[in-house]
């Protein structure tokens, strides 16, 4: 299956309305493809469906026919923060089993419409209603108890945290499309900033954004090909699963990528991280395969992630310092890694990659993704 | 504790009940580990609508079998501590247990969290639910039907008989015990656990003097340990209804007129005197708020239940929790205790501080009537409720319906388009010689009284009820009947 074009809005507090970001992302993805709607078999879409904002929009695949003017198969599929990943895994094995040649897939939600306190029981939501929502797990809080026993067993510091924010941020700093971008933030913004469940500082954490992203995924070749695609779901909360210091869905999606693209994760030139919250991107080093349990915090010491590292991790800033928007989040990821296959990521441009590698997450850990690209030219 | 719930067979684990395993379809028991350790902690500083108070920290506890649980608390812990449920002390405690998808665990860790609960296997018991209204369980107008079975479950394993047990309610006036006892689903609970179904409405009462004041109580009540099964509820007319409102229908009918009458806050703290052996085991699985106590609530999904012996208590700290005033009746029944100073095991007041939203006293399920409540006995509000309900869909302009007693001639100054719904307030307009409003009585047919009620709402200017009014009220009911 083969990337013709990809496309997003800027992640930030906009006010524009869905309607509005998913156009001008599909209208970007269209040109970046050379490619007309009329071209287009059937769409994917993953929104959350927020029910906070002003829109308080439901049934989205009908309202993207309306948007889209176009009457196809629209499939809607939810999947909490790996909403974007799960509708590209959802569109290549639609594609491979069916006459389509082109499906679009699309990731859009408006968070950022509302007071935090509303935002934040929105997406506790998203925890499990007896054991987590009950007992004020928000999500940063379902993360700190996981950053926590990690750094017990492996000795992390909210140091190594502090690092791979500060990474991130440096790399939003060149990307226009980035929340954070041409925001200088220092390492002791970071590393003073307010505690929001510890050990988790709020420069720990995500930015929620709004946004959207879009891909035109098509049977016909292009100069990008998705040659791994695996969705694994876990359960709901860490704290059900044998162990919490690494994710299970990401290690079964990592394998599985791995083995349909036939390349190991030492091939991997490039990757779009699921940052969601800084210790994720240290827990997934280990979990994709980049380096042993308990060795990712080497990776992000000794510089290997950064941007002119041996493998640079989250170019784009990242959920981090690009912006999280939930469902856009898994396509933008791709973007970030078409882009820089392509020599078009600009300041932040590496040297070209040949093999990129995709992981999204939804909740934490519930959900997992990971696609593998290969430029082909 | 921290149940699993694992196949005999095959080892898989759920946290949730599971009746058979859905691989190799073993056998599910329930695995529970008691002796908690604390693993991991965070502290949150960010507030959420249902999380309001902060900082507060969640444990992260183990158990002897490695599951783990997370749980809220506002106190400090290192990991490596051990965590334990404090017993109750007083006996005036009030015990707070979320129910984590087992209400029958959630029953017996709140029973024994409480000092000195027994129960002897030859006691005779009356299980006091509240069913008040024909409603399906999930409306939460009365008790979960789930919640009354894991009730008696625990009093079979406590060896009570079932010979010995009775569930006994009456529903509000005007509304049928039976019908709502079906519609709520405890009457099949009663016919599959095998115990009786009383309505206390048909008696037998023996009169009880407590303090001056004369109750007819359900004579059953009166030889029996009664566990009082409120659900805890906003009420338009009380603030909340809960323990000590469930208790008011354990009288007959003209006693329930005459307290309402004379003041919940003056007699109940007699009726919770006159009571001989109380203990409340109270209903928040659900929970309603908004404007309860009928279906115009809204189910609050509170997933908690409460005990304690001191009703009063209880519902002082299901306010205290729910973030909502404590009504006068509540405290002139427990005089004296003070919220802050009532022992609470369990669960902290603070960690479970969650604004529910509270019932406007004003409002009446139709948005342009308004009510003017001065003491409503059951059967005005009832009849209120049912009317008002009856004229959604008619658009009118404002009106207001008075009910209850307690006023004096001044009620009606300044006041137009005020319509007197029930026996309580159109008798008191009699004793003061006020008969220039509209009345709608209890003791006419609900067809009259919806064709006066549309009539008083569709009009322009000052409601009357004329003859020809009445006649074709009339008219209309015997049409209807013909209909039937």
């Amino acid at each position: 299956m083969f990337v013709k074009g990809v496309g997003m809005t800027k992640f930030g507090f906009q006010e524009e309305s869905s309607r509005n970001t998913i156009y001008e992302s599909v209208m970007e993805a269209l040109n970046d493809a050379k490619m007309s709607m009329r071209e287009i078999d059937a769409v994917v879409v993953s929104s959350i469906e927020i029910m906070s904002n002003g829109e308080r929009q439901k049934h989205s695949a009908s309202m993207i026919s309306s948007l889209l003017q176009i009457k196809a198969p629209i499939l809607d599929v939810p999947a909490g923060c790996a909403g974007g990943g799960t509708a590209l895994w959802t569109a290549i094995k639609l594609l491979k089993n069916s006459s389509h040649k082109n499906i679009l897939v699309i990731g859009f939600d408006k968070i950022v419409a509302t007071t935090t306190k509303i935002i934040t029981e929105e997406i506790l939501r998203g925890g499990e209603r007896i054991y987590e929502q009950a007992e004020g797990m928000i999500f940063p809080a379902q993360n700190a108890l996981v950053a926590q026993q990690y750094m017990l067993k492996y000795g992390a510091t909210s140091d190594d945290f502090a690092l791979v924010a500060y990474k991130n941020h440096q790399n939003a700093f060149l990307n226009p499309k980035a929340r954070f971008y041409r925001k200088k933030i220092t390492m002791e913004e970071i590393k003073n900033s307010t505690v929001v469940a510890s050990p988790l500082r709020l420069f720990d954490c995500s930015i929620s954004c709004n946004g959207a992203s879009s891909l035109i995924l098509s049977k016909e070749p292009s100069d990008i090909e998705i040659i791994g695609s695996a969705e694994i779901s876990d359960c709901l909360s860490p704290f059900e699963r044998e162990e919490m210091t690494s994710l299970e869905a990401t290690k079964k999606a990592a394998e599985l990528a791995y083995k349909e693209a036939d390349v190991t994760p030492s091939q991997i030139d490039i990757a779009e991280i699921h940052d969601a919250f800084t210790p994720l991107e240290i827990i997934s080093y280990e979990d994709l395969g980049f380096c042993s349990p308990g060795e990712g915090k080497e990776l992000i010491r000794n510089g290997t992630t950064k941007i002119d590292g041996k493998l640079p991790v989250n170019t784009s800033g990242g959920l981090k310092a690009k912006g999280h928007p939930i469902s856009p989040t898994g396509i933008a990821q791709v973007y970030e890694i078409v882009k820089q296959m392509r020599g078009q990521a600009g300041a932040r441009q590496i040297k070209t990659p040949r093999i990129g590698l995709a992981h999204n997450l939804g909740g934490a850990g519930s959900v997992a993704t990971v696609h593998i690209l290969k430029n082909l030219n | 504790m921290i149940i699993r719930w694992i196949c005999e067979k095959c080892s898989k684990k759920w946290i949730y009940p599971i009746e058979k395993c859905i691989y190799c379809k073993g056998p599910v028991t329930k695995q529970k580990g008691t002796q908690m350790k604390v693993i991991g902690f965070t502290k949150v500083t960010i507030p959420s609508p249902t999380h309001p108070i902060i900082p507060y920290n969640i444990l992260l506890l183990q158990d002897e079998f490695g599951n783990r649980l997370p749980k809220k608390t506002m106190k400090d812990y290192k990991i490596g501590d051990v965590y334990t449920e404090k017993k109750s002390e007083s006996d005036d405690a009030v015990a707070i247990i979320k129910v984590k998808y087992d209400i029958f665990e959630a029953i017996k860790d709140a029973l024994g969290l409480l000092k000195d609960v027994k129960f002897d296997s030859e006691e005779k018991i009356l299980i006091k639910p509240s069913i008040i209204a024909a409603a399906y369980p999930y409306q939460a107008v009365n008790v979960n039907p789930d919640m009354l079975d894991a009730l008696i479950a625990v009093l079979f394993e406590y060896g009570i008989k079932k010979e010995n047990v009775i569930v006994a309610e009456q529903a509000l006036i005007g509304s049928s015990a039976a019908d709502a006892a079906s519609k709520s689903g405890a009457l099949e609970v009663c016919k599959k656990r095998g115990v009786a179904f009383a309505d206390i409405s048909k008696g037998p009462f023996e009169k009880v003097e407590c303090d001056g004041y004369e109750f007819s109580i359900y004579k059953e009540a009166l030889h029996r340990k009664i566990i009082n099964v409120p659900i805890m509820k906003t009420n338009f007319q009380l603030g909340i209804s809960g323990a000590l409102e469930n208790l008011t229908r354990l009288v007959d009918e003209k006693t329930q007129r005459d307290m309402y009458y004379k003041g919940l806050g003056n007699i109940l703290p007699k009726l919770v005197k006159a009571l001989p052996d109380v203990f409340t085991i109270a209903d928040a699985t659900n929970g309603m708020q908004g404007l309860g106590p009928l279906a115009s609530g809204e189910p609050a999904f509170l997933n908690l239940i409460f005990a304690g012996r001191n009703a009063a208590a209880l519902d002082s700290i299901f306010c205290e929790i729910s973030m909502i005033k404590i009504p006068p009746y509540v405290k002139a029944a427990g005089s004296g205790i003070n919220p802050k100073k009532i022992e609470v095991v369990g669960n902290e007041i603070d960690a479970l501080k969650n604004p529910i939203k509270p019932a406007n006293p004003e409002e009446t399920p139709h948005s342009d009537i308004k009510v003017v409540d001065y003491g409503a006995c059951p059967a005005c509000l009832n009849l209120m409720y049912n009317l008002t309900s009856k004229m959604i869909g008619l658009r009118g302009s404002e009106l207001y319906v008075l009910i209850g007693s307690q006023f004096d001639g001044k009620v009606l100054e300044g006041g137009e388009r005020i319509v007197a719904i029930g026996d309580c307030a159109i008798k008191k307009m009699e004793e003061l010689k006020i008969n220039t409003i509209a009345k709608i009585p209890e003791n006419l047919d609900m067809v009259e009284q919806i064709v006066l009620m549309k009539k008083l709402l569709t009009t322009e200017g000052t409601p009357k009820i004329t003859s020809v009014d009445k006649v074709k009220s009339k008219m209309t009911k015997l049409l209807s009947r013909a209909v039937r």
